[in-house]
């Protein structure tokens, strides 16, 4: 990463205070290398937007972050907290650490309610009185308190997203990961979750949003993140990200996609 | 007339298949109605018929297979009735049809039990069975109607008030001046090695499946080689095996167990081996995204385990666990080979009776004990695949 690239993505945004650090990070797949020393720093109430064409290790990256995959070489420290192979230190940043997935992975043999509240109860011990409570003002909050006595497969999957977004959100997490959250949808449910996900932005969450849609990320995102082949290519501001993009490989994937 | 045409009579090769299978069907359908009702003499399992369902159990004790059927009869009703309202809740709130279950249509549900039954009551020589055997109908019915009462969140107790009547049943058998074990026979020796059998084996077989995914290379090797072993070994060489070599395992102080714990051991390692590849395969059909959110939610991996992986996987093997359960219920005539007195073995000594001997009644009394296994393997099967539709196993 040249000198110019790695002080735009190592300069937190927010409030300045550094939640995410990720310092020299690679990871292999047997032969293939998926991230090539990745050099990021997410600030506290920062939107960070992830994109890039796929293959590009997106996914991989902030799948990294909760350790859902292991790295293999440099540092990520969430929250002060370094990931490594202790087990409590993953435990910790897990709890701290909401994720948002393409498949939406609500459990199926639950209530959307139970669904929510399963890890509140089990992870943080609480009531089940206290974690029903909240569940359904969070249910509120994506706007489907109705759905909560009924299972996931009766939803749509617009609907669907938003519960895992709230499900997610009821581990009172300091950052929240999203995987590509509406490349899965329907086109015609795609804006009720963005909108949720505006919503948790300008509530000051701090977000890492790997996605497809550049209306969010022009819209929302304090900088945007574009990667290709494993690696970071470049680093700005929504504004800086689209009018006046440095990079040929940049230029070339925006011409293809907008 | 018009069904007949287009199903029956569509091709002119159709036409002539039609006609020689209806023969045959027709045939066979003649002799066999001639034999039942004509030729075969049913004295010898009328005349056996007790020792054909209990063995020798003391005559004078009798009171108590009975007492332990209705115990039975009621446990296995209440587990019905409430597994049978949660699975129908399930299907509903999945707006999955429910197939609505009534005393209307029990008949046309349960007919090869029912068929059964009447066969049985048909042997009895006095009238007392034939009350009795309808009071436990009765209570077992009531049982189910009360099960599926059970407020919803007691209902995953169910599979306890299985075990505990299973528990009571063998209580009430042997307590109390009754019959051990060893003094068993007959079809009551078959359920309960069944029962037995599945009901410890299950636990073992979860346990052996968990290892085989387990992290640690040494737990995962010893899972293999057990399962790959005693999968691949006759039931019945190990339940001779048994017989023969538990005693030498032992330290000589110990008295070697009963010929029936013994044949139990060998089917339960056995069972277990093939439950835990039933497992294995349910807890590879839950998704990794499944396992992975419930990480993202940093939920411990005993926690993961419990609530999200094992009941998706236990729900999708609910058809194997049934198939297998019924697969063992008949290798319980294995029993034969080592000599136990289950109702295959009893229905061979008839034979030999000196009023029967010599007369090739093995034709009369075999068809019988394969009717009885037959229609309670038909019925269990029926009634599982219904479950499966209302649980929804295979939809997402």
């Amino acid at each position: 990463m040249s000198d110019v690239l790695i002080s735009a993505a190592t300069v937190p945004g927010g409030t300045g205070e550094p939640v995410i650090v990720l310092e020299g990070v690679q990871k292999f797949f047997g032969e293939f290398q998926a991230l090539r020393d990745i050099e990021l720093v997410v600030g506290r109430q920062e939107v960070v937007v992830v994109i890039g064409p796929s293959g590009s290790g997106k996914s991989t990256l902030i799948r990294c972050i909760n350790r859902l995959e292991a790295h293999d070489r440099g540092r990520i420290v969430v929250d002060g907290t370094e990931l490594g192979d202790d087990l409590r230190n993953i435990q910790t940043i897990r709890r701290e650490t909401g994720m948002v997935f393409q498949s939406f992975n609500l459990f199926p043999h639950m209530t959307i309610l139970e669904n929510i509240t399963l890890a509140p109860r089990q992870v943080r011990r609480q009531s089940k009185a206290d974690a029903e409570a909240s569940a359904m003002e969070l249910l509120e909050r994506v706007k489907i308190p109705e759905q909560a006595h009924k299972y996931p497969g009766q939803l749509s999957g617009g609907q669907q997203q938003r519960v895992a977004i709230a499900r997610a959100l009821a581990m009172q997490p300091k950052v929240m990961l999203f995987d590509e959250p509406t490349s899965a949808l329907d086109p015609e449910m795609v804006a009720e979750v963005l909108d949720a996900m505006k919503e948790l932005a300008r509530s000051g969450m701090t977000m890492i949003v790997v996605t497809h849609e550049m209306g969010f990320a022009r819209e929302v995102a304090d900088r945007v993140v574009f990667m290709a082949d494993g690696q970071i290519v470049e680093v700005g501001t929504a504004e800086h990200f689209f009018e006046t993009p440095q990079e040929e490989r940049t230029k070339l994937f925006l011409s293809q996609i907008l | 007339m018009r069904w007949a045409r287009a199903n029956l009579f569509n091709s002119p090769l159709n036409g002539v298949l039609t006609v020689v299978f209806g023969g045959f069907l027709a045939w066979a359908a003649y002799r066999m109605a001639t034999f039942v009702f004509v030729s075969a003499d049913w004295e010898i399992v009328r005349r056996n018929l007790t020792l054909l369902m209990v063995g020798r159990f003391d005559r004078d004790q009798l009171w108590r297979p009975w007492a332990a059927l209705l115990i039975l009869a009621v446990s296995i009703g209440l587990t019905a009735g409430m597994v049978g309202a949660a699975a129908a809740d399930v299907a509903r709130q999945r707006g999955l049809p429910v197939a609505k279950g009534s005393l209307r249509s029990a008949p046309r549900r349960f007919w090869p039990l029912i068929l059964l039954i009447v066969v049985l009551v048909a042997f009895t020589r006095t009238v007392a069975p034939t009350f009795l055997i309808l009071g436990v109908l009765v209570a077992g019915g009531v049982a189910v109607v009360a099960g599926q009462r059970v407020p919803a969140r007691l209902r995953r107790f169910g599979w306890i008030v299985f075990v505990l009547g299973f528990v009571g049943a063998i209580v009430v058998l042997w307590a109390g001046g009754g019959v051990p074990w060893d003094g068993w026979g007959g079809l009551h020796l078959n359920i309960f090695i069944a029962f037995a059998g599945i009901i410890l084996a299950f636990p073992l077989g979860l346990l052996v499946a968990l290892a085989r995914r387990s992290s640690l290379p040494v737990v995962r090797v010893v899972s293999v080689v057990y399962i790959e072993f005693f999968r691949g070994v006759p039931l019945i060489s190990l339940l001779i095996m048994a017989q023969l070599m538990i005693g030498f395992l032992l330290p000589p102080s110990m008295d070697p167990p009963s010929l029936v714990v013994r044949a139990l051991i060998a089917i339960v390692i056995f069972e277990s081996a093939y439950i835990a590849e039933i497992v294995r395969g349910g807890l590879q059909a839950v998704p990794r995204g499944q396992v992975e959110a419930a990480q993202a939610l940093g939920m411990s991996q005993f926690s993961i385990a419990r609530r999200i992986v094992l009941p998706q996987a236990l729900r999708a093997v609910i058809p194997a666990m049934v198939g297998q359960f019924i697969s063992l219920f008949q290798d319980t005539t294995l029993l034969y080979a080592i000599s136990l007195f289950d109702v295959l073995t009893v229905s061979d000594t008839t034979t030999s009776q000196d009023a029967f001997v010599g007369r090739g009644l093995q034709a009369v009394v075999l068809p019988c004990v394969a009717f009885l296994f037959w229609a309670v393997s038909y019925s269990m099967s029926r009634e599982s695949r219904r479950l499966e539709t209302r649980l929804g196993v295979g939809v997402r």
